[in-house]
């Protein structure tokens, strides 16, 4: 056993490794294959918008100016913002700073929540002028072959993208908890920097949706 | 970071645990931050320009330094071992196969080899003129 490892709290070292180091090294490589994966599920997506893109340039341009790029821009800044209060969070946690570590954190799943009621108050404007996807798509101001798909694309991306805002909200959570039971310090931090991954994941994949589907 | 210059090869194994501590600075999270906030700014005002051909080009181009900025800072991407790169970097090449080939079979296709009722190459293959049609702002 490494000598920091006699000082940490009972159950952050598992038994089968022989030290905290080889723990947190295995811990993130974990995370970055998961985060592999998660990368590849959404280039499904973005591969099939670039095929219905290529096949209907008039119609994803012309969908695209009906979005709300002031409710898109807003939201990048958000998610940006996010991505900071948790990168913040992760520093004041591995400084010793519980107490702003806690305070980020709380930021972040504010930030998070404004972001799901900025993309809620969308998704109601699509429904109420029917830009829907596929079959039941009735937007009367575009009647473009194509532009149900670039609804059903919308939907797709922005949808899978709003569920990992919410599982990225309950990761944060439970790690602002465990922040504020002083689990993480400068003795051990891994667990909240892996949390820290995905939100920046999810920020990763609205930096590509935002000039894709608000700015054609 | 500021760290750069840490002693010692005997941290080579492990270098980012080196940053534990309280040594560990928050002035490149806030230089990142605010790059990302100037390249956002960046992407909407040459994104209402509508700049034709090029208008994707620059959009990705910005998304991916952006993308870069978030990885080797906010992830510590910079700091981490070569083990975590390469998944990073092999799931990226397998991104780009996806996307090439499949692009390139749609971007090749012609008439006669497209099939009868098939979904695709019917409004590309209209006149050229379709694409400078006047948009809606």
């Amino acid at each position: 056993m490494s000598p920091e490892a006699a000082h940490l709290p009972e159950g952050i070292l598992a038994h089968h490794f022989s030290s905290l180091e080889r723990q947190n090294e295995a811990m993130r490589l974990g995370m970055w294959l998961f985060l592999a994966t998660e990368i590849l599920l959404f280039a499904g997506l973005f591969t099939g918008y670039s095929v219905y893109r290529f096949e209907f340039p008039l119609a994803f341009a012309e969908c695209s100016r009906h979005l709300s790029l002031t409710a898109g821009t807003v939201n990048t800044i958000v998610l940006i913002t996010s991505s900071f209060t948790v990168a913040l969070s992760i520093h004041f946690a591995r400084t010793d700073q519980r107490r702003a570590a806690v305070v980020c954190l709380a930021l972040t799943l504010l930030l998070a929540l404004g972001f799901l009621g900025i993309k809620a108050i969308e998704y109601t404007a699509h429904f109420h002028e029917r830009a829907l996807p596929g079959k039941y798509y009735a937007f009367e101001e575009v009647k473009v072959p194509g532009a149900a798909m670039f609804y059903t694309l919308y939907f797709l991306m922005t949808g899978l993208h709003g569920l990992h805002v919410v599982a990225g909200m309950s990761v944060l959570s439970w790690l602002l908890w465990r922040t504020n039971q002083g689990r993480y310090s400068s003795l051990y931090y891994t667990g909240l920097e892996l949390g820290g991954l995905y939100w920046h994941l999810v920020d990763l994949v609205w930096i590509f949706l935002y000039p894709l589907l608000y700015l054609i | 970071m500021s760290e750069s210059g840490s002693s010692g090869r005997e941290n080579a194994l492990h270098p980012d645990d080196r940053h534990a501590g309280h040594g560990h600075s928050a002035i490149p999270y806030i230089v990142v931050w605010i790059a990302l906030l100037i390249f956002t700014a960046l992407t909407y005002l040459t994104g209402k320009q509508h700049l034709g051909a090029w208008a994707l080009f620059i959009a990705l181009a910005i998304a991916c330094l952006k993308s870069a900025l978030v990885a080797l800072i906010f992830m510590h991407l910079k700091d981490s071992s070569g083990m975590t790169r390469l998944v990073l970097g092999t799931s990226l090449v397998f991104v780009a196969l996806l996307l090439f080939f499949t692009v390139g079979d749609v971007a090749t296709r012609f008439r006669p080899a497209t099939p009868a009722g098939a979904p695709f190459g019917t409004e590309r293959s209209q006149p050229e003129g379709l694409l400078e049609h006047e948009l809606p702002e």
